[in-house]
């Protein structure tokens, strides 16, 4: 019995325990983001934001939250009932299942996995799928060209996502995450958005165009689609959706940062910094980057979508790939190519 | 460096390949107007320098890349027919691709593509190499097949060659799975060992030998895996069922005496059997099925299925003769079906091609140059002495008579008799019946030249044989010094 | 292990039960979501394997991008699938034939499973130890090195396939008017607006 436990039951409660601890405070922080959002763009636009429930107004999320609750369900009559149902379910998981290898600290890691870059990648497009399910199971128009539209651009997104993340690895040589953050150690200036700065652009605009966030927003342009993929949707269905699309807003933030802004690593490689602990740096550098998301939906117009698709594929993609080549032959000339198998 | 004498091994295929890249690049930049002209020019070039390098390349056998890769005579002598081929097709097509609109840049490019393809297949020495040029070669082609995007009946035929060409992949990679399973290595040297050291074959091996060999049948095609080639000869636009009708069946006809002579040489008594049956079967329909054709390009699919079965003769001989008697028979069947082509691209009528047989009535009269030529070359597939055709016969059944395969030779013999009537129906066509609407005069000195010097090599060939034969029977004795 | 065991019952299962879905579904979309279910299950079976690098790239390659151009395509077209399946009856019995055929070949086939010793040792001379090394690592010095000739005619066919693509499909129609953002971007105030003093009551 005692066997069993120690084999079976600690390991399960101890993963069950991690997985609480990252979803949990993840929840909280979607519901304060959304928050944090509408007071953001509320300041950019001389308004006050959200201020009624609670004090300056942080319990609206809460208040969402529970309007969305106690609301009906609605399933269209025409719709493809199971994949309907699916869809929402699928992009929530998704935006939940790849912080499973998201290093918050030196060790603090659930899955801390030989190919934790090709995992997050995978993951990441997998999310168009919950999108697509949602628009075709809605048999509505505007649902399903939100949805291809979306589809279309995830898919060309991705591609240049790729051509960076190979940057990032040529220069680490591991596809571990951990790896990556410490072959960042020493400093702002050892970061890798600094000598990588075009793919570290680069990937910020993807990152925005993957989730569907302002000027890249087409999916759902309200004008003309209404709201997309997820018009046929209320109540809990959709705020899956909502929960999962600024899930994955904080995931790309936290790729961005693990990537290239040196994960939990502080700033200055000296005594005030380094007091403070790592999970604390990886959060606020989320916070920023997050913070950035929120600015540009502030300030630019959205994109018309052929020149969505000409950035991606006319200017990104040769870019990347061209700096892919360039970063290898630098590393090869210079002979600073990382030692395979890890570190530098 | 090692990997220095490598590339220095592959020299021709890098050569068209870098030649390839740049062309497509050049085309990219050049005015839409100039592309073609600019880039066919260009292809014939690097296929006639890549010719050259692959004649002054080192003799004698060398490996290369891991062993994936080899060059030694066999591959040489089969690569100089199929660049030949290659350029002469480019040559031939370059008006009538300009007539029907499908001088893009990109044909001559997917040619020369296909034409790597092809070279990879020749020298491949795993059978993973062998895949992979074989896919490289195929992919090449659908695309060409399809390229007259505008006619239903092209779009057809690249789809019809696709769909069965992937399935014969399939079937050739389940072979290929299956051998790799039970001789544990995928290399044709490793496997010619595990073949020769097996005391009892393994019944795996055997039925991994059968999908592989159906695969390539399916490819040189040999009834009953032929179906596809009347459809996708008809469709296709002429220049490129030329190039169908040369350049791919000899490759494969070269790859199945590559694997059946080397790594399976042990296991000649089971696949002797199965080659004898094809070579049977694709003679007899062939002169069976030609007779009531009506289209002059579904009669040259039918006449292509029946060479590929007096080529397998050879194979089924399973000797050096019978290889040397292959090799002989594919280096002229290139030659008279270039010439054959090369009319039928001539046959015009007020700007547009025509390809049936009753079109050609009155050719004797009107046009008694291209007459003659197609004369010849209708003789000589009908292997009539003592033109080029009667000796690639002759040497193929000499083999068969050689390896003691007496009913073998003598179907093929009655097979090409019954054969003979339909080549002679399109003689009795040109000089006997009454002249219809007369066609235009033919147009274009290169189209003439090619006709003219593959007209004389099958005409003349009689005076020195020993020319072919000689070099044939060098590179045929490659696969047998062990 | 018993929890491996159950993992890879569990994910061959299901990945036999949604290969055998993709056929069997009357929704052709719904036969594309049952694809990419048993390549997810796939890809969970090479992760028991331990070939984690495989499993992801099938992951991103073949669900995250293939089954998406898949989904597309058949969501896209409006094809009567039970027309289509008519004639699925009426070759069933010799389709079912040929598939019986091919059972009990494979059937005598394994049966006789030998693998011949002389391939055996040649198979063990090509095989590098791979102890400590990831998977990734393993497979880029296998790639890269022994197999480059592979590697690179393989390219060669993605290239062909590129090509292919564009040959067929790109065509160039006359009359289209095209945004150029160079154009726009190198416009100035002097190109497009005239400043012109106007007498009073005199016009341009």
């Amino acid at each position: 019995m005692a066997e069993f436990f120690q084999l079976y039951v600690a390991p399960v409660a101890w993963i069950i325990g991690g997985i609480l601890a990252i979803t949990v405070p993840l929840l909280l922080g979607v519901a304060y983001l959304t928050f944090a959002e509408r007071k953001v763009i509320g300041w950019i636009q001389l308004r006050r934001g959200p201020n009624v429930v609670g004090p300056f107004g942080l319990l609206q999320p809460i208040a969402d939250g529970l309007k969305l609750f106690l609301k009906e369900t609605v399933i269209p009559a025409s719709a493809n009932r199971i994949v309907f149902v699916l869809a929402p379910m699928i992009t929530f998981i998704l935006a939940l299942i790849a912080w499973a290898v998201i290093p918050f600290g030196e060790g603090l890691v659930l899955a801390d996995i030989n190919v934790g870059v090709l995992y997050l990648f995978a993951i990441s497009s997998l999310g168009v799928y919950g999108i697509i399910m949602a628009g075709w199971a809605s048999n509505s128009k505007y649902a399903f060209l939100g949805a291809l539209r979306s589809a279309a651009q995830m898919v060309s997104y991705e591609v240049s996502i790729g051509f960076v993340i190979i940057t990032v690895l040529l220069a680490v040589g591991s596809l571990n995450l951990s790896d990556i953050v410490m072959a960042q150690n020493g400093g702002i200036l050892h970061w890798h958005f600094l000598p990588l700065l075009p793919m570290f652009i680069v990937f910020f605009i993807s990152a925005l165009a993957e989730t569907n966030r302002a000027p890249f927003d087409l999916p759902e342009a309200e004008a003309e689609l209404v709201s997309g993929y997820n018009v046929e949707y209320s109540s809990m269905t959709f705020a899956m959706f909502f929960l999962g699309e600024y899930a994955n807003m904080i995931l790309m933030s936290g790729m961005t940062v693990v990537l290239f802004l040196g994960g939990w690593l502080p700033p200055f490689d000296m005594h005030p910094f380094t007091i403070i602990p790592g999970p604390i740096w990886f959060v606020l550098k989320i916070m920023a980057v997050l913070f950035l998301f929120l600015w540009v939906r502030a300030t630019f117009p959205r994109y018309r979508y052929d020149q969505l698709m000409r950035l991606g594929w006319k200017v990104f993609l040769p870019l990347s790939l061209v700096f892919v080549v360039l970063t290898a032959g630098f590393l090869l000339v210079f002979d600073l190519l990382p030692v395979a198998g890890g570190g530098k | 460096m090692n990997s220095f004498v490598d590339l220095l091994i592959s020299l021709p295929e890098l050569f068209l390949v870098l030649t390839a890249m740049g062309m497509m690049v050049a085309g990219v930049y050049t005015s839409a107007g100039k592309a073609y002209t600019l880039i066919s020019n260009a292809a014939v070039l690097s296929l006639f320098g890549a010719i050259g390098l692959v004649l002054f390349a080192k003799t004698g056998t060398t490996l290369a890349f891991n062993d994936l890769f080899i060059n030694d005579g066999f591959a040489q002598y089969i690569k100089i027919i199929l660049l030949l081929a290659a350029a002469l097709v480019i040559l031939i097509g370059d008006r009538a691709v300009r007539k029907i609109k499908i001088a893009h840049f990109e044909y001559p490019i997917l040619i020369i593509f296909a034409t790597i393809g092809m070279m990879l297949m020749v020298s491949a020495n795993d059978l993973m190499s062998l895949y992979v040029g074989l896919e490289l070669q195929s992919l090449a082609l659908y695309v060409v097949a399809a390229l007259n995007r505008d006619s239903l009946r092209s779009s057809e035929a690249g789809l019809k060659y696709f769909v069965l060409g992937a399935l014969s992949s399939g079937m050739l990679l389940y072979g290929c799975s299956l051998i790799y399973g039970y001789a544990g290595t995928t290399s044709f040297t490793g496997l010619e060992t595990a073949v020769a050291g097996a005391s009892n074959i393994s019944l795996g091996l055997l039925t991994g030998l059968v999908f592989l060999i159906v695969g390539l049948a399916f490819k040189v095609a040999a009834v009953p895996f032929h179906m596809w080639t009347p459809d996708v000869y008809e469709g296709a636009p002429t220049p490129v069922t030329a190039f169908f009708a040369a350049a791919p069946k000899v490759a494969s006809m070269a790859l199945f005496v590559r694997i059946t002579m080397g790594p399976f040489q042990g296991m000649a008594d089971q696949w002797q059997q199965i080659i004898i049956v094809l070579s049977i079967l694709s003679m007899v329909l062939a002169a069976l099925a030609a007779i009531s054709q009506t289209n002059i390009k579904r009669l040259m699919a039918y006449s292509s299925i029946g060479h590929a079965g007096y080529a397998l003769i050879g194979l089924g001989a399973g000797t050096k003769q019978g290889t040397t008697a292959i090799l002989i028979y594919l280096a002229i069947y290139i030659v008279m079906v270039i010439g054959t082509f090369a009319c039928i691209l001539c046959m015009k009528r007020k700007g547009n091609s025509v390809e049936q047989i009753n079109d050609l009535a009155g050719l004797g009269k009107s046009h008694p140059a291209i007459a003659a030529a197609l004369l010849l070359f209708m003789f000589s597939m009908a292997g009539i002495p003592p033109l080029a055709g009667f000796f690639g016969k002759l040497y193929i059944f000499l083999a068969a008579i050689e390896a003691e395969l007496y009913s073998l030779a003598v179907i093929g013999v009655l097979s090409s008799v019954v054969g003979s009537f339909y080549y002679l129906r399109i003689v009795k066509v040109m000089y006997f019946d009454n002249l219809s609407d007369e066609l235009d005069s033919v147009t274009g000195k290169r189209i003439s030249v090619i006709i003219s010097l593959c007209a004389l090599t099958i005409l003349l060939f009689f005076l020195s044989p020993s020319l072919l034969v000689d070099s044939a029977s060098t590179a045929a004795s490659v696969l047998f010094e062990k | 292990m018993m929890v491996q065991a159950i993992a890879f019952y569990v994910f061959a299962g299901v990945t036999i039960a949604s290969a055998a879905m993709v056929i069997g579904s009357r929704n052709p979309v719904h036969s594309v979501l049952f694809l990419i279910l048993a390549f997810f299950n796939s890809a969970g079976l090479f992760v028991l394997m331990g070939a984690e690098f495989l499993a992801m790239t099938l992951v991103i390659v073949y669900v995250g991008a293939v089954a998406v151009l898949f989904l597309f395509v058949v969501m896209m077209l409006d094809i009567n699938f039970v027309k289509l399946r008519q004639g699925f009856l009426q070759y069933l019995p010799i389709g079912g034939l040929i598939g019986l055929v091919l059972i009990v070949e494979l059937l005598m086939v394994v049966s006789g499973w030998v693998v011949s010793p002389a391939g055996l040792k040649t198979a063990a001379i090509n095989s590098q130890a791979i102890d400590g090394v990831s998977n990734t690592l393993a497979l880029g010095r296998l790639i890269y090195t022994e197999y480059v000739y592979l590697f690179q005619a393989s390219g060669l066919i993605l290239l062909i396939a590129m090509l292919g693509a564009i040959v067929l499909t790109l065509r160039q129609r006359e009359g289209v008017k095209r945004q150029r953002i160079t154009d726009q971007l190198d416009r100035k105030p002097e190109d497009s607006v005239e400043i012109i003093d106007v007498k009073t009551g005199s016009g341009v």
